[in-house]
């Protein structure tokens, strides 16, 4: 039968999750991650992440949005560091975050194949916060002041949020449109490896790799084969972009 | 002018009177139509003898329900007219829609019976109209046209049946 | 001469026939003159006490800080004055906002479900139940508006032709709750609306002034001619059949905000009947607390109003409670047995937690007090002692929902993120909507008559006394 929209036609294929091949995707190896949270740095520097102030981050209001989860195994003094696990947007193929904001300000980009969150669209409800499985999304509780200079430390390619806005990793999307641009102003593809989101271009370790899942060619779609690579509550069936490389 | 009719209204204090008094006024040569019966409490047509009441109400509230049902697939079918792809579900999702067209379908059924009403029943109307206040008090008024040399006789027969009261009946505001 | 109704004492009943005895319980065996009962009504809408008045002073102060001023104060500075966070990301907005529709629930109960079944001694406060149902709905209402963030953009949860050619997502269950609550307040305020008319007729009747004036408007033109009263009462059948449905709807879509989602203890197949049944749970537990403040408060309510009631509500809060704890066992047995890692880190949660108090309250409260309590028909009948139970129930259905909300939340399955909810202004701007909901409730029980007289006469037509046998008994006429 044929179906009601076709989704070649909308440039959507994938975005649905019988068909979700997955673009852009990441591995992140927990092996090389010393949880030195110049990753998290980074992403706040390049995404105009506010800064919430030392009460508001005890509440759990931090607006970061990767996190580096630390857990230990055992009493003290036998305490035992288990591997760091930085913990960021999945971009899942079927975002459960997705189907339950009313007013679709968490859609599947048809083009990248990512969750977007649409800013000014965004209504605040805060379901979608409720829904995520890796708790990756964050809320801006108040209007967060820039004292001076901080906000010369803006980035021009990325908006601002006011409050009550809900925002998420976005695998950087405003570098992967650049280097997009510049490609097909060059009349090329994108080359692997020739830009990588804030997270991976700051890591020391090189823990993060990112890249085109469907290239059989790019980095990370080779790590990805490898046997040892898992996903994040992989039995809820989202579908994550990320693959760990668990290092037990 | 030949026989003009006027119009009475006898006021009873209880259904059994007002009852004997409709099968009166049918003896005396009224049609059904001619004749109203304006209570503070329903009692149903067969209480009284008279014929059942046509509404149009049930039939609204069906063609209600038939529209909400029509706006709830409009909705269900909004994604076609701006695809907007959320991970995981089909474009036209079954359970939501029927959730949707559930909905919709009572509330057009609901909102058309309300609606219903006021139109089967003229309101809102606000002009002079026939009316006693002893009527919102319980007691039961028969209201009839009849012809105007006759309208003693019909006091008079009003009256021995236990009509408090027999009143040529004038629209008044309410 | 009074128009109350004269208490007869107790202590003779021997001498008192088994016919007195039960005219004097029986509100539908004790028929007034209807001009004594209009009056009766017209008065206790008119009477006001001092005590009137510094009551909605205060009710009035708290709505305009806790509620409107909070509320204002909450938009201009953000969610952060609130007490959410990561991962509670709903707090007590969303419990408020399922604790007013539970409550707007029993209204259509009773003033839908028992009109199908004709149980007949509903029949003196159907409207003060609807009232109920409005008022709640209008609560529950700004409580979910409170919750967004960008409240000032709701409008485009509303399914118009923008410019942007966007519609609202269907997949969502919000928007489900979007289309169910405003189907739901729409069709009880109409329902509340249609069989007032006829008493908003015979206010006008009776009535002079800047409220004649009002009355005239609002009763639209209606006389009782047979035509009006025949559309009216199949109007009437057709919405108490109809609205029932809705009602199960509206709680079991709000029930569904929670199930659908992805959260441990919230993916639960039976939130639907569990929500509809606690729903019905505090809301006759509420408006058996209305009632008895009403009787207490208003003049003539004594005869309107008689124990009897009580009695009869009581045994349906005592089933309710009997089958809420039904669905509660069936949610909580599922989980236990079934052995998932994180629902089983929530279960332990919800007993041995920080608030482990709540869980066991909520038990004791719902269930044991109201099964040792209502069993016994003389205090069934005795308006404070349900009183007391009903307020119990609605804070145990509180809790519930308390439990079910921020508490739930705090538990997922990313351990690093999980985190206690501390309320901040949502407790004045619950309080706010508590205060306002007893405001409007009391500024309309003096605008309109809060019986439904003529639907009293008119039960009171179709029963008699009669005896059977040797037996005296009462009979009920299928009048309709």
């Amino acid at each position: 039968m044929k179906p009601l929209v076709d989704l070649n036609e909308v440039g959507a294929k994938g975005a649905l999750a019988e068909e979700a091949e997955g673009k852009w995707g990441m591995v992140i190896d927990q092996d090389l991650c010393t949880g030195c949270q110049a990753c998290v740095a980074a992403c706040a520097m390049e995404n105009n992440i506010a800064f919430v102030g030392e009460e508001d981050a005890g509440y759990g209001r931090s607006l970061q949005w990767m996190r580096i989860e630390r857990f230990w195994e055992g009493e003290y003094p036998e305490v035992k560091m288990t591997p760091f696990q930085p913990t960021l947007c999945q971009q899942c193929g079927s975002a459960p975050c997705e189907p339950v904001c009313p007013v679709f300000a968490s859609v599947h980009s048809p083009a990248e194949d990512l969750n977007l969150q649409v800013y000014n669209r965004c209504v605040g409800t805060r379901y979608c916060a409720n829904n995520c499985p890796y708790q990756v999304r964050t809320f801006n509780w108040r209007d967060y002041d820039r004292p001076e200079p901080l906000n010369n430390q803006l980035n021009p390619d990325v908006t601002v949020r006011r409050r009550g806005i809900m925002e998420k990793c976005t695998f950087c999307i405003q570098r992967i449109h650049r280097a997009e641009d510049a490609a097909k102003a060059a009349g090329r593809e994108v080359a692997d490896g020739e830009f990588a989101p804030a997270c991976a271009q700051a890591c020391p370790a090189d823990a993060i790799v990112f890249g085109r899942l469907d290239d059989p060619e790019s980095k990370v779609n080779q790590l990805k084969k490898q046997q040892r690579g898992v996903q994040l509550l992989e039995e809820l069936g989202t579908q994550p972009r990320v693959t760990y490389f668990t290092g037990e | 002018m030949v026989a003009e009719n006027v119009s009475l209204l006898a006021v009873f204090p209880d259904l059994e009177p007002a009852a004997d008094a409709i099968d009166k006024l049918r003896g005396m040569g009224l049609s059904d139509e001619q004749m109203n019966i304006i209570s503070g409490v329903p009692v149903t047509e067969a209480m009284l003898g008279r014929p059942n009441q046509w509404t149009n109400v049930p039939r609204l509230a069906l063609g209600g329900a038939i529209g909400g049902f029509l706006i709830g697939i409009f909705l269900i079918l909004t994604p076609l007219i701006y695809f907007v792809p959320v991970g995981g579900q089909p474009v036209i999702p079954g359970p939501p829609s029927v959730v949707v067209l559930f909905e919709m379908t009572m509330l057009g059924m609901l909102i058309s019976t309300f609606v219903g009403v006021f139109l089967d029943s003229g309101f809102p109307s606000y002009r002079p109209m026939e009316y006693v206040p002893e009527i919102s008090d319980g007691k039961f008024a028969v209201f009839f046209y009849c012809p105007e040399e006759a309208q003693d006789k019909f006091t008079k027969a009003m009256t021995a049946l236990g009509a408090e009261k027999v009143e040529v009946a004038e629209a008044k505001q309410l | 001469m009074t128009a109350t109704a004269q208490h007869m004492d107790h202590s003779h009943n021997e001498t008192m026939s088994h016919e007195e005895h039960l005219r004097e319980q029986h509100l539908m065996l004790d028929p007034k003159p209807r001009g004594e009962m209009n009056a009766m009504a017209m008065e206790a809408m008119h009477h006001t006490t001092w005590k009137f008045w510094v009551a909605v002073i205060i009710l009035g102060a708290i709505v305009l800080v806790g509620l409107f001023w909070s509320w204002g104060y909450m938009i201009v500075e953000g969610l952060g004055v609130a007490g959410v966070n990561r991962p509670v990301y709903w707090g007590m907005f969303l419990v408020n906002t399922v604790f007013w529709i539970g409550i707007s629930h029993a209204g259509t109960f009773i003033s839908a479900i028992l009109r199908v079944f004709k149980a007949e001694f509903r029949r003196p406060f159907t409207r003060a139940a609807e009232l109920m149902t409005t008022f709640g709905l209008i609560q529950a209402g700004f409580s979910i508006f409170m919750h967004m963030g960008r409240v000032w953009l709701s409008y485009w949860m509303v399914p118009y032709p923008s410019q942007r050619q966007l519609w609202p997502n269907f997949h969502s269950p919000l928007m489900w709750d979007l289309l169910a609550i405003t189907t739901y307040l729409l069709a009880s305020t109409m329902y509340l609306f249609l069989p007032l008319i006829p008493d908003l007729a015979m206010a006008r009747d009776r009535s002079t002034g800047w409220r004649k004036n009002v009355y005239k408007v609002l009763a639209l033109g209606f006389r009782g001619t047979e035509g009006e009263w025949t559309h009216l009462r199949n109007a009437m059948n057709i919405f108490a059949f109809a609205i029932i449905p809705v009602m199960f709807s509206v709680h079991t879509i709000v029930s569904w905000d929670f199930a659908a989602a992805t959260r441990p203890g919230w993916n639960s197949t039976i939130f639907g009947p569990y929500f509809v049944v606690g729903a019905l749970h505090s809301g006759m537990g509420a408006v058996i607390m209305v009632l008895a403040i009403v009787r207490a408060t208003m003049k003539n309510m004594k005869y309107f109003i008689r124990p009897e009631h009580f009695d009869a509500i009581g045994k349906l809060m005592l089933i309710i409670s009997m089958t809420w704890a039904y669905f509660f066992f069936n949610d909580y047995m599922v989980q236990w047995y079934g052995g998932d890692k994180w629902t089983h880190e929530l279960l332990h949660f919800h007993e041995a937690g920080p608030l482990g108090w709540m869980w066991f309250a909520m038990l004791i409260v719902n269930v044991a007090v109201p099964w040792a309590v209502l069993w016994n028909k003389k205090w069934r009948s005795n308006p404070w002692v349900v009183f007391v139970v009903g307020l119990l129930i609605n804070f145990g259905m509180y809790l519930e929902r308390y439990i079910i909300v921020p508490i739930s939340l705090t538990i997922n399955r990313q351990p690093f993120t999980w985190n206690m909810y501390k309320p901040g202004i949502e407790i004045p701007l619950s309080i706010g909507t508590l205060a306002f909901f007893i405001l409007l409730y009391m500024i309309a029980s003096k605008l309109i008559p809060l019986i439904p007289v003529w639907e009293v006469e008119e039960g009171q037509m179709a029963h008699k006394i009669s005896k059977f046998g040797r037996e005296t008994v009462v009979t009920v006429s299928e009048l309709e």
